[in-house]
């Protein structure tokens, strides 16, 4: 087979969607990897993007469904890329596809088997917020809504023979413990990495007091929180104590003299952040603490203007000293300097951090495993000085989206275009 | 050949089959008094979207010789698609059948089963109604023409047409001026990783035109273009010569203009003092290699005036605070006695390698202070800190950062392409978030600054982003097929007020001067509707929802 004819995507967000449903469309075969068990990325996460407030599943679902259903995708979900040879126009590449133990054939998505097992874990897709079982979809409206079993938690793929309660809540014999890891080789003519961001781990900034006090939330949380499918359906009750915050700090910039750059999208998803809370707490008091506005868009700037109008007070804090947060009688005191260069303070419920985006925790393994640069930051490195940014260290190799560094939604969009235009002008 | 309506009940495993009484909706649906003269047949299947069942489906279509399919099962958003392309593989038409949804709608929301069963019935009924009144729709297929027009030769038109041209697609770079290259040739150097160095856009620029698959057009402006994609009739105007053109797509490529700082009454600005904007400094400093003041002397003080017109405009053009530090880096290497002082609001630093800029510009002593306002006579400059002081600075120059706006052509372009622009005079994009570079309207697209402000990296990003576009709509040999689901004015009923052609988002409907009346161009609807609500004497339908479908279904929905 003519190997120019197969593309290989790494990552099923937006950026990774929209570049495997423009190369079926104009022929191509595509496989599409992803290391989760559900395609859509990071967007799905959000209730609403700004700064439409355009429902996020509603955007994305009918993506998910058409690549479902498109019969020139192939989508290999729990998967990774474990090797690649050979170069462009000729990549062997091998795909580690974990057994997801149950068939995607013949499940339904009904939901029986997760209620019945007895293991509970952490669910990290939703922030570690909530448990999970050890058969389990991240979340509601996962697709392909199919649960996937966690090798290392399950009772019986752990030697528990006895455990056959999935087995036995199971309508359409779906479950498969016999199923098996499986290496697949492929070979492609070119392949684009859209692997997505991951945020700052914040617990290592020591002032900020997340994990220390509860009522400090990470920007990422705190979307989870939001969400009507997410752990509290929406009710935002603050973890421990339960309570209904009355005022609330959102705090721009966390992390990025640790990184090094602006990750660009934080003074919107704040901005975002203010409004929901006015939403559902009209009553509550809501601050903005910021040091530079960047909203970078043709619309961001009217959008934060009527939140700062309508739902939030914006705070210039100065960054060039730090900010600090302590907890005193369950009140969280924010601590910071004021524009006249004086130590000022908001006493709050709840803060929300808007923490860095940073290269998701797997980039170096997979720049290793497609021997590709990385930048200073640890995002895949472009060859700007070629013929634009989604060009990698290595011919045959694109980016798009996070991976190449922090944007928003329609950025990432542009990015797989242009990936995909790369791809289809390769000779 | 007469009516032979099949009537499939999914069990979906237990979903649907626990919940509802399907024996009963079977039965039920056998002694229906309106369907007593028609043949049904009635069957149902353990799980109809499964290999097993899509096979089934397709044998009893084709051995019974089905007229009209109604499979009642789950939502259309699960397998409306399986089913239409199980009708795809057999003789019968799939707009004769209709999806009727008893999961969702019936079994997954009533705890009470006879309630379910009772309106699972009601609705297969209600689906089988409007299947009668559907007729047949046959897809077209449409020639396509792969070529390509370019409005606009700047560095954004430059990248579309190298990406694209090839020996089976021709393109037309059409630039009103007389040299391509547009704005960025004024520029005496790049950002750090602005996508392309100087000596790489000229070498595009004579790629271009030595590529013989491209045909530059200098001194040329677009006078008219009619057609949809894969069919535009394009006519140019070179002076007193017209040129005729088909192309397939047209992208916009017709750049910025900058917001004109007389416009601030606050900053008195006169072309006379020595205040400069950020690309008059750029010119000076490619031409005559120096940053100098009227005088012909170095300045020794110079005030950087960020967001110039960001208020009257309303938004952040992005790339100033980025150049303005360019600039202070241009003055400093000239001079390091030269005082620059960068008067800014926020400083917007968006992309990953700006911040490592702004903090190697800080180190060349370059001062910073963050305002909330700035007034200026001459080059005598007052502002108010963050810290609400007002203070007063008299330096030599002043170098003022004007907003990007949208160029006077794009009103007209749009105008003449009948695209929609945005309220701020920007191209609209056909979904801001998922489709940023799509006009409404199929087959057209712009880069560079048409839909918002933008540096060169991202230009070149959107240059090829809309070549992807092309490249896998416009494929050389390749059919288009258009919506069949479209509208249709019946002549008859037709009273020619035009309603429809304001109402249209597409631009598809003309109106026909002979006739009087509004006709449907069928390859440019969508089928969206509007035209057919906006009709105040009823004269248009939308093929597959037509008002006697809509009705029947309607009508046995709500008995």
């Amino acid at each position: 087979m003519n190997t120019f004819e197969n593309v290989l995507i790494i990552g099923s967000g937006v950026a990774g969607m929209e570049a495997s449903l423009m190369l079926s469309k104009a022929g191509k075969k595509v496989y599409l990897v992803e290391k989760l068990s559900l395609i859509g990325g990071k967007t799905i996460k959000n209730e609403e993007t700004f700064p439409n407030m355009d429902c996020s599943t509603c955007l994305v679902a009918p993506i998910q469904q058409e690549i479902l259903q498109d019969q020139k995708i192939d989508v290999m979900t729990v998967s990774t890329v474990q090797k690649v040879s050979g170069k462009a126009g000729n990549f062997k590449v091998t795909i580690n596809k974990k057994a997801r133990y149950v068939n995607i054939a013949a499940c339904l998505g009904c939901g029986m088997c997760y209620p019945v097992c007895p293991v509970e874990q952490s669910n990290e897709w939703e922030e570690n917020l909530i448990n999970k079982k050890a058969i389990y979809v991240p979340c509601s409206g996962s697709l392909p809504n199919v649960p996937v079993i966690d090798a290392d938690k399950c009772l019986r793929l752990n030697g528990s023979e006895e455990c056959n309660l999935c087995v036995e809540a199971c309508m359409f014999g779906a479950i498969d413990f016999t199923e098996k890891n499986e290496t697949i080789e492929i070979e492609v003519g070119g392949i684009i990495v859209a692997t997505g961001f991951d945020m700052l781990d914040v617990s290592e900034i020591e002032n900020l007091g997340y994990k220390k006090y509860p009522g400090v939330y990470t920007a990422m949380e705190f979307e989870r929180l939001f969400a009507a499918n997410g752990p509290t359906e929406g009710k935002l009750t603050l973890r421990e104590t339960e309570k209904i915050p009355e005022s609330i700090a959102i705090i721009h910039c966390v992390g990025r003299k640790e990184v090094g750059y602006c990750s660009s999208i934080c003074c919107m998803y704040s901005s975002k952040h203010a409004q929901f809370l006015k939403h559902k707490l009209p009553e509550a008091k809501i601050y903005n603490l910021y040091s530079d506005i960047c909203v970078s868009d043709k619309t961001y700037q009217k959008f934060q203007k009527n939140v700062a109008k309508h739902s939030s007070k914006f705070i210039y804090r100065d960054d060039k000293s730090e900010l600090e947060i302590t907890q005193n009688d369950n009140k969280l005191k924010v601590s910071y300097q004021n524009n006249k260069g004086i130590q000022d303070a908001v006493t709050v419920d709840m803060v929300i951090l808007a923490n860095a985006t940073v290269p998701s925790n797997d980039i170096e393994l997979l720049t290793d495993v497609l021997q590709i640069e990385k930048d200073k930051f640890g995002f895949i490195d472009t060859q700007s000085f070629r013929i634009g940014s989604v060009v990698t260290s290595k011919p045959g190799i694109f980016v798009a989206g996070c991976a190449e560094g922090a944007k928003d939604l329609q950025s990432s969009v542009l990015q797989a275009e242009a990936a995909v235009s790369q791809i289809l002008s390769m000779k | 050949m007469s009516d032979k309506i099949g009537i499939y009940v999914c069990e979906c495993g237990p979903n649907i089959a626990s919940k509802v009484d399907i024996p009963k909706i079977m039965e039920e649906i056998s002694k229906l008094e309106d369907f007593k003269d028609k043949e049904l047949i009635i069957k149902n299947h353990k799980l109809l979207c499964s290999v097993a069942g899509k096979k089934f489906l397709e044998d009893e279509i084709n051995e019974n010789k089905l007229t009209h399919l109604i499979c009642a099962a789950c939502s259309p958003r699960d397998h409306d698609t399986t089913f239409i392309n199980v009708c795809k593989k057999t003789q019968l038409n799939p707009y004769m059948y209709r999806i009727v949804n008893i999961r969702e709608h019936c079994a997954w929301i009533y705890h009470d089963k006879d309630v379910a069963t009772e309106k699972a019935i009601r609705y297969i009924h209600a689906g089988m109604d409007r299947v009668m009144y559907q007729n047949p729709l046959i897809e077209k297929q449409l020639d396509s023409i792969p070529d390509v027009l370019i409005i606009g030769a700047g560095i954004a038109g430059i990248e579309t047409a190298l990406t694209l041209a090839s020996d089976k697609r021709k393109v037309f770079l059409v630039e009103k001026t007389n040299i391509i290259g547009g704005n960025s040739l004024e520029l005496k150097k790049l950002l750090p990783k602005q996508g392309i160095s100087l000596n790489g856009l000229k070498q595009k620029i004579s790629d271009v035109k030595e590529n013989e698959n491209i045909k530059v057009y200098t001194n040329t402006e677009v006078e008219s273009i009619v057609g949809f994609l894969g069919n535009f009739e394009v006519v140019l105007k070179n002076n007193d010569k017209t040129i005729e053109l088909l192309t397939g797509a047209i992208v916009l490529a017709n750049g910025f203009d900058l917001f004109d700082p007389k416009e601030i009454p606050e900053y008195n600005y006169s072309e006379k003092d020595n205040v400069f904007t950020s690309l008059e400094i750029e010119k000076m400093y490619t031409k005559d290699g120096k940053i100098i003041l009227k005088s012909g002397k170095i300045p020794e003080s110079v005030a950087l005036v960020h967001c110039v017109g960001r208020k009257e405009v309303g938004y952040c053009s992005k790339i100033c605070c980025n150049y303005m530090l360019k600039i202070a880096n241009y003055l400093k290497e000239q001079s390091s006695n030269t005082k620059v002082i960068d008067l800014y609001k926020h400083m917007c630093l968006p992309n990953k390698n700006d911040q490592m800029f702004y903090d190697s510009t800080v180190e060349k002593e370059v001062d910073f202070i963050k305002v909330t306002d700035v007034s200026l006579k001459g080059t005598k400059v007052q502002y108010i800190g963050i810290d609400e002081a007002k203070k007063d600075l008299d330096v030599d120059m002043v170098i003022l950062a004007p907003a990007m706006i949208p160029p006077k052509d794009t009103k007209n372009l749009a105008e003449l392409l009948k695209i929609d622009t945005d309220e701020l005079g920007f191209y609209k994009e056909s979904h801001m978030k998922i489709n940023p570079i799509s006009a409404n309207l199929d087959g057209i697209f712009f880069v560079g600054a048409g839909r918002a402000p933008i540096g060169i990296s991202e230009a070149m990003i959107q240059a090829q982003a809309a070549s992807g576009k092309i490249l896998t709509q416009l494929i050389p040999g390749q059919k288009i097929i258009p919506e069949v689901m479209v509208s249709e004015i019946l002549e008859a009923y037709c009273t020619g007020c035009k309603t429809c052609l304001d109402v249209c988002g597409f631009g598809a409907i003309y109106f026909d001067e002979d006739k009087g009346i509004s006709i449907v161009n069928e390859a440019i609807c969508r089928g969206c509707g509007n035209c057919v609500g906006s009709c105040p004497s009823g004269s248009i339908r939308t093929k597959h929802f037509t008002n006697p479908q809509l009705y029947q279904e309607i009508k046995e929905a709500l008995r």
